[in-house]
């Protein structure tokens, strides 16, 4: 059970979920929840390659406070969106949003 | 041939007297215009100087027995080539006397008649720029060379006819000279490039020497004519003979140099020049011939009903150039030359009397003039008549002799006929000369008081000063010496024309009695109609008015122009462009547009706004992307 490939596998389940739901959903806030599972989706390929390939321990750990640190800062930067977007619609649905359509 | 020498005087004197009116036009059209005086000086003397030098060449070179050429050489390609230069022999010294003669005196003549009007410098210039491409034309050593000048003529001829293009019938005039001596000209350019493809050679003596030669006939007879369609168009010939009626809008010194006696005798003189040639076509001669007759009488019978002076000198001029191409036709070279000198000297006479009396009188109409008066300018009056009796062929004035050898011609052929229709001229002729002649003599009610005639309609000028009166009648007086002596000179031309070896010319006493018998009694019928005591001034053709109607509407040609360009040229090509246009210029363009409008309405449904179908085609991509370079 301890090999690469289990996290691997892991990973990328947890990405095809979080595309899945980045496509389906129609709800702003599902969107960004669903983002933020593709951002974990890295964080544990970063950890595992780091575990059973790298020979310096850190240097993966690092790349994952990284992500966790962007992700609370796009987090910050789309709910302000998504507030904005609502007092513009009074809704969070994207397909509320099509003003842009040919 | 003998070419000259360049470099030698006749060489520099040719060319300087080719170029100085040009000279002239440039200087004042570009630099004196606004300044009357030196303008008119500049003019006059370039004038002059031309004058003297044709008639020095004229003198110097009166027995010669070879053309002199000289040429360079311009274009060359293939087996053709042209060349640039003057030709001279004893037609071209002839007509360059001629043109450089009436050309200085319709100059100085002009100082008195456009005295006061505003555009006198442009005048000027205008008269210059017609020098330069008349002297041009005359001695152009090749066809290309001439046809320029030709071109260049019938563009100097338009500006002038529309010199007062204030008045809406003057610019209209212009434009329609320009346009039916242009149909007649396209004629002629296809003539030139039939030559040039078959022979190679444009030269006006290579023409006349080959020609006949290397041509076979039906391509000599097309290729003669087709030049003479230029010729048709130039010399107002039938069918195309309507638009010099109406060129007499211009000024009428302009009407005499250009419409009278030297641009319109151009057509004349390209059949003199490349007569060999045109002698070599039997069927050429005979289309020659059958127009020239035609034309002569039409015309005549439209000269009959004028009562327009100028327009009565109008018709006459073009019955007269048809009588020249009768002569010519009937295969005299002479006789053609010889009447187209003298009618230079006495139509231009008669034009510049004309306008004398339409300065003086503020009117055309010479039944106007005559009631205010026209017998008491005497000068004026005398000239138009010796100069009225020269064109009805009054034995010993220039006109006799010459109509007599285009009679002594048309009596050579087989056909009676067409002495008949010459004959038949000739009377007509002596019946409208005299109309006109009777009517000016002899007022019906004179007016006494001749100061209270009504407003110049036609011409805006200030004054008749003296001056203006005298230069005019020093110009008719020169002209009507030349009148009376230019007859006794045709032995002397017949031997100059044909290189001292005249050829015998058979002489009818019969004819002789005939043409006089006949002049006689054109002017009998005048006096019994217009110029006993008495008289009631009516022709006889008022008692048929369906005849008359036809004469004073032109035979209806310019109606059927009319028509023509409303059915032809409006109705169908016009159309057909219009339709081009609208269907296929514009269509195309539109069709352009739509489909850019109507792909981009296509394009328009992949914007479906919906921010999760991008996302999924990105996906897509990237996907095909990444399955492609892990497979391959």
């Amino acid at each position: 059970m301890d090999s690469l490939h289990t996290y691997l596998f892991v990973a990328l389940l947890l990405f095809c979920i979080g595309l899945f739901g980045l496509l389906q959903r129609r709800s702003l806030i599902g969107m960004l929840i669903s983002v933020e599972l593709m951002l974990n989706a890295a964080s544990i390929n970063f950890l595992a390659f780091n575990r059973f390939l790298g020979p310096d321990p850190a240097v993966g750990q690092i790349m994952v406070l990284f992500i966790m640190g962007i992700a609370a800062a796009e987090a910050a930067i789309a709910l302000s969106l998504i507030l904005a977007l609502y007092r513009r619609l009074r809704s969070i649905d994207i397909e509320k949003a099509r003003e842009l359509r040919g | 041939m003998t070419a000259v020498a360049p470099g030698s005087t006749i060489v520099w004197l040719t060319l300087a007297a080719m170029g100085l009116p040009f000279a002239a036009f440039l200087a004042i059209f570009f630099v004196t215009r606004p300044r009357l005086l030196p303008s008119l000086v500049i003019s006059l003397a370039c004038s002059a100087f031309s004058l003297a030098v044709a008639w020095w060449l004229l003198i110097h070179l009166r027995g010669i027995d070879a053309p002199l050429m000289f040429q360079a050489l311009w274009m060359h390609g293939g087996q053709a080539s042209i060349g640039f230069g003057f030709l001279l022999d004893p037609l071209s010294l002839v007509m360059l006397a001629i043109v450089t003669s009436i050309s200085f005196l319709v100059q100085v003549y002009s100082l008195g008649y456009m005295a006061g009007d505003p555009g006198m410098a442009k005048y000027y210039s205008f008269l210059s720029l017609f020098a330069w491409s008349m002297i041009g034309l005359v001695v152009a050593s090749n066809l290309m060379q001439l046809y320029i000048f030709w071109e260049l003529v019938g563009l100097s001829s338009y500006l002038l006819i529309g010199f007062w293009h204030q008045k809406f019938s003057a610019s209209q005039a212009g434009k329609k000279a320009f346009v039916m001596t242009r149909l007649g000209d396209l004629g002629f350019f296809l003539g030139i490039i039939v030559l040039l493809l078959n022979l190679g050679d444009l030269s006006i003596l290579g023409l006349n020497s080959q020609a006949a030669a290397k041509l076979s006939p039906a391509l000599l007879t097309a290729s003669a004519v087709l030049v003479f369609c230029g010729v048709v168009g130039k010399s107002a010939q039938f069918p195309l003979l309507t638009w010099l009626p109406d060129a007499m809008e211009g000024p009428t010194p302009v009407s005499a140099l250009l419409h009278s006696a030297t641009m319109v005798a151009a057509g004349v003189y390209l059949v003199s020049r490349l007569y060999p040639m045109y002698a070599a076509s039997a069927d050429a001669l005979a289309i020659m011939l059958a127009i020239g007759t035609v034309t002569m009488l039409l015309a005549s019978t439209m000269a009959m009903v004028a009562r327009d002076i100028k327009q009565v000198w109008a018709y006459s001029t073009v019955s007269q150039l048809g009588f020249m191409l009768m002569g010519l036709g009937a295969g005299s070279y002479f006789a053609g030359v010889f009447h187209l000198t003298t009618h230079a000297a006495f139509k231009a006479l008669l034009f510049l009397c004309s306008g004398v009396f339409i300065h003086h009188f503020g009117t055309n109409d010479f039944f106007d003039m005559s009631r205010q008066g026209a017998r008491h300018l005497r000068i004026p009056m005398v000239c138009i008549t010796i100069a009225g009796a020269a064109l009805a062929g009054v034995f010993p004035l220039a006109g006799f002799f010459s109509k007599e050898a285009v009679m002594g011609s048309l009596a050579e052929l087989d056909q009676g006929i067409w002495l008949w229709a010459g004959l038949l001229g000739a009377l007509l002729t002596a019946y409208y000369t005299f109309r006109l002649l009777f009517v000016m003599w002899r007022p019906l009610q004179p007016l006494q008081d001749k100061q209270s005639n009504p407003g110049h309609d036609d011409h805006q000028h200030s004054g008749h000063s003296s001056f203006g009166y005298g230069v005019m009648s020093a110009a008719l007086i020169v002209l009507a010496g030349f009148t009376i002596a230019l007859g006794f000179l045709g032995d002397k031309l017949i031997a100059f024309l044909h290189w001292q070896r005249p050829p015998q010319i058979p002489h009818h006493t019969w004819l002789l009695v005939t043409a006089i018998l006949v002049v006689l009694v054109g002017i009998a019928l005048a006096w019994w109609e217009f110029g006993r005591r008495g008289a009631a001034q009516e022709g006889f053709l008022r008692r048929f008015p369906a005849l008359e109607t036809l004469f004073a509407r032109r035979w209806y040609l310019d109606d059927l122009y009319r028509r023509l360009t409303d059915y032809v040229v409006y109705g169908v090509f016009s159309r057909l462009c219009t339709l081009n246009d609208r269907r296929v210029v514009d269509g195309a363009i539109d069709g352009v547009c739509r489909g850019t409008v109507g792909a981009g309405w296509l394009l328009s449904f992949l914007q479906s706004g919906l921010l999760q179908y991008n996302l999924f085609a990105m996906v897509l991509v990237i996907a095909l992307v990444g399955i492609y370079f892990l497979l391959l």
